[in-house]
């Protein structure tokens, strides 16, 4: 019986003379040609920008939010909006003033005639810089702690018990009492929410930190010789840049959310100032008698918070190089 | 010869990776005798794995035999659909050992549960039948105080034990073909021995087919009857063990068997194949190996070589084989390979007789 | 086993201890305490000597200090007091003295007569407060002059159903453990908390007893008094607490002292009520997380996933108050309240959309873990042998993905209970439920104190007992953990 193992015999194409003899010449290949390797040549921001606009939904979300932050921080130049000031108190038919009814006030009016959209923008603005600069505290705060954090077994030790103690409590009834008994200023609404905040960044870092630092590639290049500098800037750093910029994308949202509650609850930043929290507490009374007032800085910020979360988790994607294959 | 077990006919295997298509097998063709030991070798992303994959159906979820048939007890298992027709196969009539014990057993679940398991699906017995023989099992595979280990948990157990207790698991149904995906390459030298000696007495007494996958050659040596080189995706050589060890035709083989260390003098420099394996996303035109190969000829860049017979048991796909290519001489390290073997038997090892 | 779970209640105290401690040194340093008195209407219409020996009692009381009238200054040094009552007198100048050289800021109201206090530093607050905390009823508890010859014993009798109790006398509570029919169904009254009085609001009553009294109407049941009477009342006899001063009714219904009850209400108490929001949210976010996040995980990438990955990017961007009031509006365009008191605790529809909020609050969380679990787990080698074993599918998910699943949704639970607090703050604020929540902030505007301190302790006990529990539930699921052996470790290395 005959071996059953034979494949079947390919049909020989036309294109070749099977009976050229120089095809059997030897025509050994050199080592460059083996060697190649086909991948284009790779560049970090380079692709970090290609994937991020290749997200339709991303680019939709940042022209949103990139409008929306640059209103906030122009408008209140020109509408000079004070929630203490109101030129138009005594003036009742300039009261509640629906939206898009008259000029100059497309939002309308509130009970003592203010422009809802000036104070929209002035309140956008301030619940913008709370956020941002308790995000910046946050992470600086955090990812410095965070690195010793991750690198030092000592103040691992600490830490963790501390973090323990912090990460436990929620964040709301610690910013709450912190307001409370500081008062609801600039300064003391971010210091309150930065004061346990900044943990749970640097547990974050700590975390990651300790996965890279371990990695057998690092490992390799300290073996190699390759100084630490080199090996935090070239192996470390890319790698944080992403794990970084999620963190901030979780954190912004996240803070403009405190702030909204907070002053909807009342412990939030003191009346003097604009902020969409504040908008909404005071707004809140007039939910069945004038919707508008109270439903435009909700809305706002909930566009807000969504536009800048997708944004920043599409760039966080996009800036993990392992994401660059493709 | 007898009839096969297991019949594989010109199939194909594609996955599709981020919208790229990668074709992984390619056109292989191969019979499995019943009760011979057949090894696959090849190195890493040759196909090994998924070419057995294909007869259990446990291709990734991106993948799919596109064309070609594979028989087994009359049915061709290309044409299976649901999970229901597999599962009669799998576990059932073909067991797969995988590469990796420390991952391979659920880690919550006690070792005598995922014995047992098997036993009560595939054998319908009830629970203290299927302990019974879990317990039989465990002691066969060598598992010292079985009754008291069963229902430990993953973790007590060493690399080797767990190992010992995947076989056991392939084994519970007693299927007619084992395939052994690397079963050593994570366990330390000295437990590999003992496990392929394992499989080896287990199939006699359990009577099943091996179909070994591995990049051991040493273990090929040592324990299989017939012996499949891939490379690109394909079955470039296939002969008996003497045929590939003492008289390999392919370059692909010849590389293979030059890169043995064992088979390295004093002061004689290593052997490597130069280069790396090809790119299976793009097509592939001549031989796949002809870039890499210090034996090619103009036309392993233009044409896929046919099969050439070399004798009834083995064949190669090398154009060297055709009467017009010239007359090569394989390396020089590879040519008096079986003086060389005995010669490092005598220092020990287990070369030779099986 | 024991000794870890020993050093983590320990841990888990010292927490509460610390964070506790903290608020209330602020509290007590960092608000002026003139504004305390601000919101209380009889203090600001009285005048004079009124007015101040008001304020220092109500400081006093609320902790602030230690306000000494000159009759108990007297007291302290003699026993006779007349000579030291009169004002200039040497014994008199000779107890201010000792009085001053103690520490203490010694006035003189317009006749003349002295009194003095104390302003408790740092330290002495939080002694205060913690020394204070637990209260252990004993049989001499009660110290009441005018009736000498009670009788201090503890004892097991029976209480007015007939039912057997553990009953002291000399106690401040009558029935120290009894039984009745609401749950947990045993009851004790022999280790209580003291929080200090609430203060404006139900100003003198305890803290503690505001948030566990019950709410609304009065509801008065058919009892028998242990004079015999038999009456409809909403006295909870069970309460009983020593009473000095007897009235007319009181002796009608009792023949001791133990007269001092608390009523039946016929709406739950503020903790009562936000239990029941927080268990069944949580249960309603289990539910229905677990389930979707599962079938996100078996349809990755495709619509139902997609969708699943959208809502839980909205709800955790969404300021969480945007969201409560979306669904809250949703809600009434379906006819349901938009506040809760508007239909109250009696109607179903008064819990449905808080409820279903504190759930959506808790769910992208849960639902991410379980996604990204369910994902890993099927890539993992176990479930690829388990496959070549020959299970099916379903098999598989019930028999080992399960399994190994039940680990991080019993590590998500304490996560999940501190959402819903966080959660419950916004939603009852919104809402306006009579739960623990709305307290806070309404204590917070009252500048209630104490009550500010007994609610931040509940909420962090809570928080940190969570933890502590769901670390323990991790002993029992999980076979790997050892915690006797190891502590911290490499938890995530797995």
């Amino acid at each position: 019986m005959e071996n059953n193992n034979i494949p079947v015999e390919e049909t020989v194409t036309d294109e070749i003379d099977m009976n050229d003899p120089s095809l059997f010449e030897m025509a050994i290949a050199d080592d460059s040609e083996s060697e190649h390797i086909t991948a284009p040549v790779y560049s970090y921001w380079g692709s970090v920008f290609r994937r991020f606009f290749s997200s339709k939904i991303a680019i939709a979300m940042m022209i949103v939010a990139a409008t929306i932050i640059l209103f906030a921080f122009i408008q209140p130049m020109f509408s000079n909006y004070s929630p203490m000031v109101a030129p138009n108190i005594n003036n009742k038919s300039m009261h509640y003033i629906r939206p898009f009814k008259m000029a100059g006030y497309p939002f309308g009016t509130d009970d003592v005639g203010n422009s809802l959209f000036d104070a929209l923008w002035a309140g956008t603005k301030n619940s913008l810089i709370i956020a941002l600069v308790s995000t910046l505290i946050c992470e600086v705060v955090g990812i410095i702690v965070g690195m010793f954090w991750g690198f030092s077994k000592k103040v691992d030790a600490v830490m963790i018990e501390v973090y323990n103690v912090l990460s436990n409590i929620p964040t709301t009834l610690i910013a709450m009492i912190l307001v409370y008994t500081m008062g609801g200023g600039f300064a003391q609404l971010i210091f309150a929410l930065c004061v346990t905040s900044w943990i749970g960044t640097a547990y974050f870092i700590r975390v990651q930190v300790m996965i890279i630092r371990d990695r057998e590639y690092n490992l390799a290049s300290q073996c190699l010789g390759t100084p630490t500098w080199k090996i935090i800037i070239n192996n470390i750093f890319p790698y944080l840049i992403s794990v970084i910029i999620t963190s901030v994308s979780r954190d912004v949202p996240s803070f403009i959310s405190y702030e909204v509650a907070l002053s909807f609850m009342g412990v939030g930043i003191s009346q003097e100032y604009a902020s969409l929290g504040r908008m909404v507490q005071k707004y809140a009374a007039y939910m069945t008698t004038a919707s508008y007032l109270f439903w435009i800085p909700v809305a706002t910020s909930a566009v807000i918070c969504v536009s800048l979360y997708i944004v920043g988790q599409v760039l966080a994607d996009a800036s993990d190089p392992r994401t660059h294959m493709v | 010869m007898k009839d096969p077990i297991l019949s594989v006919k010109n199939i194909e295997v594609k996955f599709k990776v981020r919208d790229r298509v990668l074709t992984a097998i390619r056109n292989i063709s191969l019979d499995f005798e019943e009760h011979k030991v057949v090894a696959i070798v090849g190195e890493s992303g040759s196909g090994k794995s998924v070419f057995t994959k294909t007869f259990t159906g446990m291709l990734d979820l991106n993948g799919e035999v596109t064309q070609g048939e594979i028989w087994f007890e009359g049915k061709n298992l290309c044409e299976f659909k649901t999970d229901a027709e597999w599962e009669q196969i799998r576990g059932k009539k073909i067991a797969t050992v995988f590469q990796d014990p420390m991952t391979s057993l659920n880690p919550v679940r006690t070792i005598g549960y995922q014995i047992s398991e098997v036993i009560i699906k595939h054998q319908g017995k009830s629970k203290a039948e299927a302990k019974k023989e879990a317990i039989e099992l465990m002691e066969k595979v060598g598992i010292r105080d079985a009754e008291r280990r069963y229902d430990e948990y993953p973790f007590m157990y060493s690399g080797g034990m767990r190992q010992r207790i995947v076989i056991a698991i392939a084994l519970a149904c007693h299927p007619k073909i084992l395939i052994c995906d690397e079963p050593t390459t994570a366990l330390d030298v000295t437990i590999q021995a003992q496990i392929i000696k394992l499989i080896k007495d287990l199939a006699k007494e359990y009577d099943f087919t091996t179909i070994y996958i591995t990049h051991d050659l040493g273990v090929v040596a040592n324990v299989a009857d017939n012996v499949a080189v891939m490379y690109g995706g394909q079955i470039i050589e296939y002969g008996t063990v003497e045929d590939i060890f003492y008289d390999s035709r392919h370059p692909y083989t010849w590389g293979l068997l030059s890169s043995l260390p064992q088979l390295g003098l004093k002061g004689e420099k290593l052997f490597a194949i130069r280069g790396t394996p090809p790119s299976l996303f793009n097509k592939i035109q001549g031989d796949a190996f002809a870039p890499r190969s210090n034996y090619a000829m103009k036309i392993d860049f233009l044409k896929e070589p046919p099969v050439f017979h070399v004798s009834d048991t083995h064949w190669a796909k090398t154009w060297l084989l055709d009467p017009r290519a010239p007359k090569v001489e394989k390396p020089e390290a590879i040519r008096d390979l079986h003086e060389r073997m005995v010669e490092l038997t005598k220092k020990g090892g287990t070369y030779g007789k099986r | 086993m024991a000794k870890y779970i020993l050093t983590r209640i320990v841990k888990a105290c010292l927490s509460i201890f610390v964070v506790v401690s903290i608020v209330i040194v602020m509290l007590f340093t960092m608000i002026p305490r003139t504004k305390v008195m601000d919101l209380d209407t009889s203090y600001r219409k009285m005048t004079g000597d009124n007015k101040t020996v008001y304020r220092l009692m109500r400081y006093d009381q609320l902790g602030y200090l230690d306000y000494v009238r000159l009759s108990d200054m007297c007291k302290s040094e003699y026993d006779d007091v007349t000579a030291c009552m009169i004002n200039g007198s040497t014994e008199n100048k000779a107890v201010i003295e000792k009085y001053e050289s103690n520490g203490y800021v010694i006035e003189y109201l317009r006749n003349g007569t002295a009194y003095g206090y104390h302003d408790y530093n740092i330290l002495e607050l939080v002694w205060n407060f913690w020394s204070n905390l637990i209260v252990v009823d004993n049989v001499n508890a009660v110290q009441d002059e005018n009736n000498p010859d009670l009788e201090r014993k503890i004892y097991i009798g029976t209480d007015y159903n007939g039912v057997p109790a553990v009953m002291g006398s000399g106690t401040t509570h009558k029935y120290l453990i009894y039984f009745d029919s609401t749950f947990p169904f045993i009851h004790q009254n022999w280790i209580t908390f003291n929080f200090g009085i609430s203060y404006p609001t139900k100003a003198g009553s305890l803290t503690t007893d505001v948030i566990n009294e019950g709410q609304g109407a009065q509801v008065s049941i058919l009892q028998t008094f242990p004079t015999g009477v038999e009456m409809e009342s909403p006295y909870n006899q069970h309460t009983a607490k020593y009473k000095y001063t007897l009235d007319h009714l009181d002796m009608q219904k009792f023949n001791d002292n133990y007269a001092d009850c608390t009523s039946y209400y016929e709406s739950p108490s503020m903790v009562n009520t936000s239990y029941i929001f927080g268990i069944i949210s949580l249960i309603i976010a289990y539910v229905v997380a677990l389930p979707a996040g599962m079938s996100m995980a078996r349809n990755k990438d495709q619509l139902i996933d997609k969708i699943g990955v959208v809502f839980i990017n909205v709800v955790i961007a969404m300021p969480s108050l945007a969201l409560i009031f979306f669904i809250r509006q949703i809600g009434a365009n379906f006819g349901l309240p938009d506040k809760f008191p508007l239909l109250g605790f009696k109607d179903i529809r008064s819990y449905i959309v808080p409820m279903i909020i504190l759930a959506v609050l808790s769910m992208p969380s849960l639902m991410t873990w379980m996604r990204r679990y369910m994902i890993d787990q099927s890539n993992s080698d176990y479930v690829k042998f388990a496959r070549a074993k020959g299970l099916s599918q379903r098999e598989i998910f019930s028999k080992h993905i399960m399994k190994n699943a039940i680990i991080p949704i019993v590590n998500g639970i304490p996560a999940s209970v501190i959402l819903c607090i966080s959660g419950a703050l916004i939603t009852e604020s919104a809402f306006a439920i009579p739960g623990m929540g709305k307290m806070l902030p309404d204590a917070i505007s009252k500048m209630n104190n104490n009550m500010v301190i007994t609610l931040t302790f509940i909420f962090a006990a809570l928080s940190i007992f969570s933890i502590l529990i769901g670390d323990l539930l991790m002993v029992v699921v999980d076979p790997r953990i050892q915690l006797a052996t190891k502590k911290g470790g490499k938890k995530n290395g797995k």
